[in-house]
Protein backbone atom coordinates (compact mmCIF):
# COMPACT_ATOMS: atom_id res chain seq x y z
CA UNK A 1 0.00 0.00 0.00
CA UNK A 2 1.46 3.05 -0.65
CA UNK A 3 1.35 6.62 1.42
CA UNK A 4 -1.20 8.41 0.74
CA UNK A 5 -0.52 11.97 -1.63
CA UNK A 6 -1.67 14.05 0.81
CA UNK A 7 0.99 14.39 3.07
CA UNK A 8 3.34 15.65 1.20
CA UNK A 9 0.92 18.82 -0.30
CA UNK A 10 1.04 19.97 3.65
CA UNK A 11 4.67 20.63 3.90
CA UNK A 12 4.39 22.01 0.10
CA UNK A 13 2.09 24.64 1.47
CA UNK A 14 4.28 25.77 4.65
CA UNK A 15 7.22 25.94 2.33
CA UNK A 16 5.22 28.23 -0.20
CA UNK A 17 3.85 30.00 2.48
CA UNK A 18 7.78 30.83 4.34
CA UNK A 19 8.78 31.68 0.92
CA UNK A 20 6.20 34.19 0.02
CA UNK A 21 6.90 35.82 3.41
CA UNK A 22 10.58 35.67 3.34
CA UNK A 23 10.39 37.43 0.16
CA UNK A 24 7.93 40.09 1.42
CA UNK A 25 10.79 40.81 4.46
CA UNK A 26 13.24 41.23 1.68
CA UNK A 27 11.34 43.86 -0.02
CA UNK A 28 10.38 45.28 3.00
CA UNK A 29 13.75 45.95 3.91
CA UNK A 30 15.13 46.68 0.50
CA UNK A 31 12.66 49.32 1.02
CA UNK A 32 13.75 50.60 4.05
CA UNK A 33 16.90 50.62 2.98
CA UNK A 34 16.34 52.44 0.03
CA UNK A 35 13.87 55.12 1.72
CA UNK A 36 14.57 55.79 5.43
CA UNK A 37 16.59 58.66 5.96
CA UNK A 38 19.07 58.08 8.96
CA UNK A 39 21.57 60.61 7.72
CA UNK A 40 23.51 58.55 5.66
CA UNK A 41 23.17 54.86 3.78
CA UNK A 42 25.89 53.62 7.04
CA UNK A 43 23.35 52.44 9.73
CA UNK A 44 20.75 51.21 7.11
CA UNK A 45 23.20 49.31 5.13
CA UNK A 46 24.81 48.07 8.39
CA UNK A 47 21.29 46.30 9.29
CA UNK A 48 20.04 45.88 5.84
CA UNK A 49 22.72 44.25 4.53
CA UNK A 50 22.57 41.65 7.33
CA UNK A 51 19.08 41.52 7.12
CA UNK A 52 19.14 40.30 3.59
CA UNK A 53 21.33 37.28 4.32
CA UNK A 54 19.74 36.07 7.05
CA UNK A 55 16.70 36.03 5.25
CA UNK A 56 18.79 34.54 1.89
CA UNK A 57 19.70 31.79 4.33
CA UNK A 58 16.55 31.39 5.99
CA UNK A 59 15.29 31.01 2.38
CA UNK A 60 17.92 27.89 1.45
CA UNK A 61 17.07 26.34 5.13
CA UNK A 62 14.04 26.65 5.10
CA UNK A 63 13.42 24.37 1.33
CA UNK A 64 15.65 21.70 2.94
CA UNK A 65 13.53 21.36 5.97
CA UNK A 66 10.35 21.10 4.27
CA UNK A 67 11.67 18.34 1.87
CA UNK A 68 12.62 16.47 4.96
CA UNK A 69 9.98 16.71 6.31
CA UNK A 70 7.89 15.87 3.30
CA UNK A 71 9.73 12.98 3.02
CA UNK A 72 9.41 12.00 6.99
CA UNK A 73 5.67 12.40 6.73
CA UNK A 74 5.42 10.27 3.81
CA UNK A 75 7.48 7.28 5.40
CA UNK A 76 5.60 8.23 8.65
CA UNK A 77 8.56 8.15 10.95
CA UNK A 78 10.58 11.05 12.60
CA UNK A 79 10.27 14.32 14.42
CA UNK A 80 9.27 17.02 13.20
CA UNK A 81 12.52 19.87 13.23
CA UNK A 82 11.91 22.69 15.33
CA UNK A 83 10.87 26.00 13.75
CA UNK A 84 11.34 28.26 16.83
CA UNK A 85 14.52 29.84 15.61
CA UNK A 86 13.46 30.68 12.10
CA UNK A 87 9.95 31.70 13.58
CA UNK A 88 11.75 34.38 15.94
CA UNK A 89 14.35 35.38 13.18
CA UNK A 90 11.28 36.44 11.05
CA UNK A 91 9.01 37.73 13.60
CA UNK A 92 12.20 40.03 14.49
CA UNK A 93 13.24 41.37 11.09
CA UNK A 94 9.87 42.36 10.94
CA UNK A 95 9.74 43.93 14.18
CA UNK A 96 12.75 45.72 12.74
CA UNK A 97 10.87 46.75 9.69
CA UNK A 98 8.02 47.73 12.03
CA UNK A 99 10.45 50.40 14.09
CA UNK A 100 12.18 51.55 10.71
CA UNK A 101 7.91 52.08 9.55
CA UNK A 102 7.69 54.21 12.97
CA UNK A 103 10.85 56.06 12.34
CA UNK A 104 9.77 56.71 8.69
CA UNK A 105 6.60 58.34 10.19
CA UNK A 106 9.28 60.68 12.94
CA UNK A 107 8.84 64.21 10.92
CA UNK A 108 11.94 65.17 12.22
CA UNK A 109 13.30 61.86 10.77
CA UNK A 110 11.21 61.88 7.43
CA UNK A 111 11.52 59.92 4.61
CA UNK A 112 14.72 60.49 1.86
CA UNK A 113 13.05 61.92 -1.31
CA UNK B 1 16.72 13.95 20.25
CA UNK B 2 18.05 17.18 19.38
CA UNK B 3 16.39 19.33 22.10
CA UNK B 4 14.40 22.06 19.88
CA UNK B 5 14.17 26.11 20.36
CA UNK B 6 12.11 27.14 22.49
CA UNK B 7 12.40 24.87 25.03
CA UNK B 8 9.09 26.51 26.71
CA UNK B 9 7.32 24.92 23.61
CA UNK B 10 8.76 21.47 22.64
CA UNK B 11 9.92 20.76 25.92
CA UNK B 12 6.43 20.33 27.08
CA UNK B 13 3.61 17.44 25.96
CA UNK B 14 4.34 15.37 23.05
CA UNK B 15 4.63 15.70 19.40
CA UNK B 16 1.25 16.46 17.88
CA UNK B 17 -0.17 15.45 14.26
CA UNK B 18 2.47 17.49 11.57
CA UNK B 19 -0.43 18.63 10.16
CA UNK B 20 -1.71 20.66 13.10
CA UNK B 21 2.15 21.95 13.47
CA UNK B 22 2.59 22.74 9.88
CA UNK B 23 -1.01 24.92 10.03
CA UNK B 24 0.33 27.06 13.08
CA UNK B 25 3.36 27.99 11.14
CA UNK B 26 1.05 29.16 8.25
CA UNK B 27 -0.94 30.84 10.44
CA UNK B 28 2.31 32.98 12.08
CA UNK B 29 3.06 33.40 8.71
CA UNK B 30 -0.06 35.03 7.40
CA UNK B 31 0.28 37.42 10.48
CA UNK B 32 3.76 38.43 9.99
CA UNK B 33 2.50 39.10 6.29
CA UNK B 34 -0.71 40.86 7.47
CA UNK B 35 1.55 43.23 9.62
CA UNK B 36 3.75 43.72 6.75
CA UNK B 37 0.59 45.46 4.89
CA UNK B 38 -0.73 47.53 7.99
CA UNK B 39 3.50 48.83 8.06
CA UNK B 40 3.00 49.70 4.36
CA UNK B 41 -0.27 50.89 4.61
CA UNK B 42 1.22 53.40 7.68
CA UNK B 43 4.25 54.45 5.45
CA UNK B 44 3.07 54.71 1.94
CA UNK B 45 0.22 57.54 3.37
CA UNK B 46 2.85 59.24 4.61
CA UNK B 47 5.56 58.67 1.87
CA UNK B 48 3.11 59.37 -0.95
CA UNK B 49 2.28 62.75 0.26
CA UNK B 50 -1.40 61.24 0.02
CA UNK B 51 -3.91 64.58 -0.52
CA UNK B 52 -5.34 64.23 2.77
CA UNK B 53 -5.53 66.51 5.98
CA UNK B 54 -2.43 66.33 7.54
CA UNK B 55 -3.11 65.18 11.12
CA UNK B 56 -6.15 63.23 9.95
CA UNK B 57 -3.11 61.14 7.85
CA UNK B 58 -0.45 60.86 10.36
CA UNK B 59 -2.76 59.95 12.83
CA UNK B 60 -3.90 56.87 10.54
CA UNK B 61 -0.32 56.21 9.67
CA UNK B 62 0.41 56.01 13.39
CA UNK B 63 -2.81 53.39 13.86
CA UNK B 64 -1.61 51.61 10.91
CA UNK B 65 2.37 51.00 11.79
CA UNK B 66 0.64 50.33 15.56
CA UNK B 67 -1.52 47.85 14.44
CA UNK B 68 1.08 46.22 12.72
CA UNK B 69 3.81 46.18 15.52
CA UNK B 70 0.94 44.53 17.03
CA UNK B 71 0.43 41.62 14.62
CA UNK B 72 3.97 40.77 14.91
CA UNK B 73 3.93 40.66 18.66
CA UNK B 74 0.99 38.98 18.44
CA UNK B 75 2.41 36.69 15.73
CA UNK B 76 4.64 35.10 17.72
CA UNK B 77 2.98 34.76 20.91
CA UNK B 78 0.56 32.80 19.41
CA UNK B 79 2.98 30.50 17.70
CA UNK B 80 4.75 29.67 20.68
CA UNK B 81 1.51 29.35 22.55
CA UNK B 82 -0.71 27.57 19.74
CA UNK B 83 2.18 24.89 19.42
CA UNK B 84 2.22 24.11 22.94
CA UNK B 85 -1.27 23.40 23.39
CA UNK B 86 -1.61 21.35 20.45
CA UNK B 87 1.71 19.34 22.82
CA UNK B 88 -0.50 19.67 25.89
CA UNK B 89 -3.83 18.97 23.65
CA UNK B 90 -5.20 21.85 25.29
CA UNK B 91 -7.95 24.33 24.11
CA UNK B 92 -5.96 26.76 21.77
CA UNK B 93 -5.49 30.34 22.77
CA UNK B 94 -7.52 33.01 22.12
CA UNK B 95 -8.30 35.30 18.73
CA UNK B 96 -8.98 38.31 20.31
CA UNK B 97 -6.54 40.30 19.36
CA UNK B 98 -7.59 39.84 15.63
CA UNK B 99 -10.95 42.00 16.36
CA UNK B 100 -8.53 44.56 17.88
CA UNK B 101 -6.75 44.87 14.80
CA UNK B 102 -9.36 44.95 12.40
CA UNK B 103 -11.10 47.69 14.69
CA UNK B 104 -8.29 49.82 14.98
CA UNK B 105 -7.71 49.40 10.58
CA UNK B 106 -11.46 50.40 10.78
CA UNK B 107 -11.16 53.50 12.88
CA UNK B 108 -7.85 54.28 10.70
CA UNK B 109 -9.98 54.00 7.50
CA UNK B 110 -12.77 56.31 8.68
CA UNK B 111 -10.04 59.19 9.32
CA UNK B 112 -8.85 58.84 6.15
CA UNK B 113 -12.48 59.33 4.34
CA UNK B 114 -12.84 62.13 6.91
CA UNK B 115 -9.65 63.66 6.06
CA UNK B 116 -9.85 63.51 2.30
CA UNK B 117 -13.41 65.23 2.32
CA UNK B 118 -12.03 68.07 4.94
CA UNK B 119 -9.33 68.49 2.06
Amino acid sequence: MTAIADPGLQPERTLLAWRRTILALALGVALAVRYVDLGGPAIALAVGVPALVVLAVAYATTTVRYRRVARDLAIGEGEMPGVGGAVTMVAMIALVLGLGSLLALVPAVGLTP
Amino acid sequence: MARRFPHAVYGQGEEPDARFSLANERTFLAWIRTALALLLAGVALEALDAPIEPSLRLTSALIFVGLGLLAIIHAWMSWARTERSLRLQQPLPGRAVGAIIVSGAAVAIVLIGVGSWLV
